[in-house]
């Protein structure tokens, strides 16, 4: 057991924004650091798949995973602008300030992911919780075996995280595949589901020995566990990110409480083994 | 057992002697009609203390849990940005608090303080609170047709976790006993004086005979408890308790050992924000409602099932301790759909041949 800890677990630290990066509609990055130095070198210990709660003084507060891995130089935080306090974000300008605290959660345990195959699953935002797992497993590349990137999103304007896509299918450390609900704007590439690239000529997912990361939205996610169990993935091999309306983020507030677990500090990464036997629906 | 015996003529000193010692202390009222509340003792009400009244509604819970509480104050403009945490550390005292709210407070404490993130609010009210718990002995005041403590074993005479337990002994008698050395310490006072054997029998007659007064000796909970963690109680029972919910939230906000708060900004003047934390309820809609409109728990039933699984699922007793239900009967109480504890807990035991597990 950790020992008491004594400090003030709602207490945001200020954090200053350096510059907001548009990626997709409604979707922009936000680079930051914390104004304390002491503070930023703390939270850079976070583990892929954690997240943090950002606050907007006067908006509110809410949950928000790191898509940077504990290996890149900077922090950020990629935000879709969805309600009051993601609006009030959005309207921050560069030098504005904020505030953070976290990092929370479990996150994806990517050490005892060492030796096997790394299989990403997106739907649309889902890859930022995933961005962090796939930076970090290609900056210890030798770690693992094959890694694949599954990515679809409803548009090809609505692909999260391009010029990333690129440089990571460039680096050839993995194998990406991207598809569109809907071709639009020259796309050339594949049209359909996430799960219907699993059955494209010419690609091949290992089964055996391979983790499948799937985060996505709810009637993605339904599918493609659906394939993933008829490729013959094993139920404890398959791991997501959950995430429910939050408030407080260590365990109190109880608005993230699914069965028998605390979304925010019992996951928010969970394998489908584990999410079956949670005693509630998703 | 450290017992003193004080005259029943004497017992309100006690209120005195911590005021004295520099507590806050908070009783016991009665308003009109059934209305019965916890107010701060004054020397212009400090006459009006009881000790025998029907218990509030309200819990005591509010005293290290406030129904509104601030949890830092944000001003400055952008530039000179600065957050103030508002801790408060309060010198309280509980007086007359009943067994069954004891029991509430000390899954309080188990929630609260018990896990990996300590909650510095909760801790600093609850640092320097001093508890005087009074015994529930006088059927016709004290005992109210809901109650069930003797089910959920809270009660009438809490084993535990209080400073000071008054017992009324009849015959103008209180037998006072210590639970920590700052109880024992007011011992001193001229008040108190040695109880004997004969003190002791009575006090066992009375408990055993007052055990008898309760309307609801069992609610069957361990039954209950068995069909809920085994997930057996079927879809078509939890629906039979949701479509009788008014999804008022009364049962959570009564309730001693109910813990959820949602977090809200609000605007203080120029510049100048606080953050509070309000009580929540799982009763309601918006509970698990996300930005983008998804609610995962949108359906009555489903939040109903979601509150008695979180009091009384086998895996949150063994993590807290202790069920997340104390028998004071308050939901029961303000219920209008007659969906309290013990109505829910009869409701699925009676379904219990269909849900029996295979």
């Amino acid at each position: 057991m950790n020992p008491p800890n004594t400090e003030n677990i709602y207490l945001p630290k200020l954090a200053l924004l350096d510059r907001v990066v548009d990626d997709i509609p409604e979707v922009k990055t936000f680079y930051w650091r914390f104004e304390d130095p002491a503070a930023q070198a703390e939270f850079k210990r976070f583990r892929p798949g954690q997240f943090a709660q950002v606050s907007v003084f006067g908006a509110g507060e809410f949950p928000a995973s790191l898509p940077p891995s504990p290996t890149e130089e900077e922090t950020f935080f990629t935000i879709r602008q969805v309600g009051s306090c993601t609006s009030a974000l959005h309207r921050l300008k560069p030098r504005d300030k904020f505030a953070v605290r976290g990092p929370y959660g479990n996150g994806f345990p990517m050490q005892d992911y060492a030796g096997m195959n790394l299989t990403f699953v997106a739907g649309g935002i889902g890859l930022i919780p995933l961005r962090s797992c796939i930076v970090y497993a290609l900056q210890h590349r030798a770690q693992y075996r094959r890694i694949q990137v599954f990515y679809g999103a409803k548009s090809p304007g609505e692909l999260m995280y391009r010029p990333d896509l690129l440089r990571w299918e460039k680096s050839g450390g993995l194998e990406c595949h991207l598809t569109v609900d809907r071709a639009a704007n020259g796309w050339n590439g594949h049209v359909g589901v996430v799960g219907s690239l699993f059955k494209k000529q010419g690609v091949d997912v290992p089964v055996d020995n391979t983790i499948a990361f799937v985060c996505g939205p709810p009637v993605m996610f339904r599918f493609v566990i659906k394939d993933l169990l008829a490729l013959g993935f094993q139920e404890r091999h398959i791991v997501s990110t959950l995430e429910r309306y939050m408030k407080c983020g260590v365990g109190k507030c109880g608005h993230c409480c699914i069965g028998v677990a605390y979304i925010c500090v019992d996951g928010p990464v969970f394998t489908y083994e584990q999410i079956k036997k949670l005693g509630e629906d998703i | 057992m450290k017992a003193r015996i004080v005259n029943s003529a004497d017992v309100l000193q006690i209120v005195d002697l911590l005021r004295a010692r520099g507590y806050e202390v908070l009783a016991p009222f009665c308003g009109r009609g059934r209305d019965t509340c916890f107010d701060t003792v004054t020397d212009a009400n400090r006459q009006q203390v009881e000790i025998h009244l029907p218990n509030p509604y309200y819990p005591p819970k509010r005293f290290v849990f406030p129904h509104i509480e601030r949890l830092m104050t944000v001003h400055g403009p952008n530039a000179q940005m600065k957050i103030e945490p508002s801790c408060e550390q309060p010198r309280r005292a509980i007086f007359g608090i009943r067994s069954c709210d004891l029991a509430g407070l000390w899954h309080l404490d188990r929630f609260f303080l018990g896990r990996d993130f300590r909650d510095v609010y909760y801790e600093k009210r609850r640092q320097n609170l001093f508890l005087v718990n009074v015994v529930c002995t006088d059927p016709a005041r004290d005992i109210a047709e809901d109650c069930f403590c003797l089910c959920a074993d809270t009660g009438p005479a809490a084993r535990d976790h209080f400073d000071l337990q008054l017992m009324d002994l009849g015959q103008g008698e209180f037998m006072a006993v210590a639970g920590t050395p700052a109880g024992e310490q007011l011992f001193s006072e001229p008040i108190f004086r040695h109880a004997t054997a004969a003190h002791l029998d009575r006090r066992r007659a009375i408990l055993a005979g007052v055990r008898e007064r309760f309307r609801t000796a069992t609610s069957w909970f361990s039954a209950t408890v068995r069909y809920i963690s085994q997930g057996a109680v079927l879809e078509k029972t939890w629906e039979q308790i949701g479509n009788r919910c008014l999804e008022c939230g009364g049962c959570t906000y009564v309730c001693p050992a109910c813990t959820c708060f949602t977090v809200s900004d609000r605007p203080l003047g120029q510049d100048e924000v606080e953050r509070v934390r309000i009580w929540d309820s799982c009763a309601l809609r918006g509970f698990t409602r996300m930005a983008g409109g998804f609610n995962p728990r949108r359906a009555v039933h489903d939040r109903r099932n979601r509150r008695f699984f979180r009091k009384l699922a086998q895996y949150f007793i063994q993590r807290e301790l202790t069920m997340a239900c104390v028998g004071c009967g308050r939901c029961a109480a303000v219920c209008h759909g007659d969906i309290g504890m013990p109505s829910v807990v009869e409701m699925i035991r009676r379904a219990a041949p269909e849900t029996a597990p295979k």
